[in-house]
């Protein structure tokens, strides 16, 4: 960005970029805005359910429409495109390549996401980002509830796009002297994850077509008073979204391999491993989708069945978690806000992992299934692994993108607030999940617990949210007026970095 | 990056694998003991709308929103909705079970202490889901 | 391999079948099973497992965190730095 301060040009120039770093840049930008705009929301939620009744939210309507869009713009508009970003600028340097394979393609990929996400923001549909007919179908106000199902179907269109991309470039793009057993682990993780993409996103493209004719009234696929069946569309959704959260755990893996050997000053403990990992993840995301749905009224056969296809991904899991530690063991480690980033997010991964064995568990789903246990429990993953993985690898690449250092002292207190927050917010909603309490409601029984329960969860997210003010300023302060980094090694820890800023742009 | 020996992280796997194996082995079998649902259990239909539970006893008397049950006596819910799906949820007894429009899903419980206790909606189902309550009273 | 069979034979008597014998006789009894006794025992069996071996994870990372910080007394430059890895 520095580039574009220090040189300026104009700014439609980098919209009409097909460069590798001008779309990394475009996709790192917005998604970043749209994680402001969720946030927001979540903020309002939780300020809605500090106390039992009515707060600041009007209606209970607006309150649904205000979670669902908050679930849906950080999954789809915050993750996915930041993910993207990072590929964009490391992917086809870590592979040797000049830009990525398809340029023209790669932004027509971004350029898909801003209409879907005015169609997301300007509909601000109701039926939760799962979307579940027959309420969906047959209940759901339109025409907000239409614009999420284009929506949806833009974004994936998109992801498909970029993920074909990634895969070409790593595969075909890299550079012949570069075996594919040495590309670097952040880019095996989006190498693994545009392979997800594509084996599983077509379905729920299937999926959104027969939802939307449904609600035209034409077909009745999930509407049972047509002879449809709502749970077709549960498992057509979790096909897709099951392997969705690898997909967006992935990356968030691949950047804390790029960040923990870095700081710690040491090759990674074991590429090979990480490989077989990324692999196996990739494989056993596809035998776990119907956990989700244990309450359905699934067979014994069919719950056990499900019950091992999640708990397959656990070894895999924990092969990374045991590859960050060795990475470190021995290290001289400096922890620089990317790296604190980094460990903070390894510790909360395995938390998210430690409630998904439980969650998996069948007769425990009795207990938790659509509690605030689900909602603490996967909201660890989105922000305490994935999220902290993304926020560390912004401050990683920030000056390689600008050309300057962020303030180090801010950096490390959006961490603490965040970090500190995320465990308020989220342990305590998997307490509040064990008392019953489900989710996505607007109100709840004012009992002791659920009050003071929700009220630590709110303060929680408050926490995070002045977390991310700091962040925010500190970004923009420092993207203009922060010190100028060394290029050649920003945090003075020697070895090799891949840098964006060495990326060939021939508008510069 | 290799070239060095991984015994270590393969012993951590299997450790990891056993761990998993024992989760897995506990949970198929609490399962398997609370899906055997016993003979002479008494059969209450439940259905869901928006946004509020019938009941039919076996005997054919209906009640709404709330439902009266006896201490010691096994009851089997057979459990459907009328217009978009939700899920029957009595927490303190840890009966759940999704409430399928076209679907008849079975849970069943033998209540062990008379009191009231809170029926909820854990699907989201539109406007009222949040309110969607009823109460059980388990009576000596 | 002769002794992983063996190993395996010793693991089958002592552990599986007790275990499969168990489960099954359980079918047997006259009392109803007490459903939330049962899912709650599974829940606090599990919050064990995954406590001890929280503490052994986050225990680790803490340890790792502060020997291995480079303002550690004892930190001492790794063999990679000032070469190019």
């Amino acid at each position: 960005m520095v580039l574009e301060l220090q040189k300026p040009r104009p700014i439609w120039q980098i919209m009409f970029s097909t460069h590798h770093t001008d779309v990394g840049l475009l996709y790192t930008i917005t998604s970043i805005a749209f994680f402001f705009m969720g946030g927001a929301l979540a903020l309002g939620i939780r300020a809605e359910l500090f106390f039992p009744g009515t707060q600041i939210i009007a209606d209970s309507m607006t309150f649904n429409r205000i979670f669902t869009v908050h679930g849906t713009a950080m999954i789809f508009l915050f993750l996915l495109p930041f993910a993207s970003g990072v590929g964009n600028y490391f992917v086809p340097i870590m592979v040797r390549y000049k830009d990525m394979a398809y340029p023209k393609l790669n932004a027509v990929a971004f350029w898909m996401i801003p209409p879907a996400g005015a169609l997301i923001w300007l509909g601000f549909a109701d039926f939760t980002w799962y979307a579940t007919p027959p309420y969906s179908a047959i209940r759901s106000p339109g025409p907000s509830a239409d614009m999420w199902i284009f929506a949806q179907k833009i974004l994936g269109v998109s992801s498909v796009l970029g993920a074909i991309n990634f895969i070409v470039t790593i595969l075909k793009c890299k550079h012949p002297d570069l075996p594919l057993s040495k590309v670097p682990l952040l880019a095996w993780s989006f190498l693994s994850a545009s392979l997800i993409v594509i084996v599983a996103v077509p379905t729920f493209a299937a999926a959104l077509v027969m939802l939307l004719t449904d609600r035209l009234g034409v077909s009745g696929f999930f509407d049972p008073s047509k002879g449809g069946d709502p749970i077709a569309y549960q498992h057509l959704f979790w096909f897709t979204f099951h392997p969705e959260v690898y997909v967006l755990v992935i990356p968030a893996i691949g950047m804390m391999y790029e960040i923990i050997p870095r700081f710690s000053r040491k090759p990674i403990f074991s590429q090979s491993s990480g490989i077989f990992a990324f692999v196996m993840l990739s494989i056993v995301s596809f035998s776990s989708w119907a956990h989700h749905m244990y309450a359905t009224g699934m067979s014994f056969t069919e719950k056990t069945v499900f019950m091992i296809g999640t708990l397959a991904a656990v070894p895999a899991s924990g092969m990374h978690v045991f590859n960050f530690i060795a990475t470190m063991w021995g290290g001289r480690i400096r922890f620089a806000t990317p790296m604190m980033w980094a460990v903070g997010g390894i510790a909360l991964f395995f938390s998210a992992g430690a409630g998904g064995v439980a969650n998996a568990a069948m007769p425990f789903d009795f207990i938790t299934h659509d509690s605030y246990w689900v909602v603490g429990h996967f909201h660890l993953f989105v922000m305490g692994t994935i999220a902290f993985g993304s926020i560390g690898f912004l401050y990683y690449m920030f000056p390689y993108i600008t050309g300057r250092m962020y303030n180090e002292t801010w950096g490390k207190i959006h961490f603490i607030t965040a970090f500190a927050g995320t465990v308020m917010v989220f342990f305590t909603q998997h307490v509040l999940g064990l008392y019953g309490m489900p989710r996505r409601v607007f109100d709840y029984i004012p009992s002791p617990e659920y009050i003071i329960m929700n009220q630590i969860a709110s303060v929680g997210a408050m926490i995070i949210g002045a977390g991310m003010v700091i962040w925010l300023i500190n970004m923009i302060y420092s993207a203009g007026k922060g010190k100028e980094a060394n290029m050649d090694d920003p945090w003075g820890l020697g070895g090799k970095y891949y840098f964006p800023h060495q990326a060939k742009n021939p508008h510069h | 990056m290799s070239g060095h020996s991984n015994w270590p992280e393969w012993i951590y796997v299997g450790v990891v694998i056993c761990l998993l194996a024992y989760v897995g082995a506990e949970a198929w079998n609490v399962e398997r003991l609370v899906e055997h649902t016993p003979a002479d259990a008494e059969v209450i239909k439940v259905v869901g709308q928006q946004w509020f539970w019938t009941f039919e006893h076996a005997d054919g008397t209906k009640e709404v929103g709330e439902l009266h049950l006896k201490k010691g006596q096994p009851y089997k819910f057979e459990i459907t909705a009328k217009d978009v799906n939700h899920s029957f949820n009595i927490h303190d007894y840890v009966i759940l079970q999704d409430a399928i429009v076209g679907r008849v899903n079975t849970a069943w419980f033998v209540p062990d202490e008379a009191g009231e206790y809170i029926i909820q909606c854990r699907e989201y189902c539109g406007l009222l889901h949040y309110n969607m309550r009823g109460t059980l009273i388990v009576e000596e | 391999m002769d002794k992983t069979i063996a190993l395996m034979s010793v693991l089958t008597i002592l552990i599986v079948l007790p275990t499969i014998q168990l489960v099954f006789a359980a079918t047997d009894a006259h009392e109803y099973v007490n459903r939330k006794v049962e899912i709650w025992n599974l829940f606090f069996k599990m919050m064990t497992i995954a406590f001890t071996v929280g503490a052994v994870v986050s225990g680790t990372l803490i340890w790792l965190v502060w020997r291995f910080r480079e303002s550690h007394p004892h930190a001492k430059p790794t063999k990679y730095e000032g070469t190019e890895w």
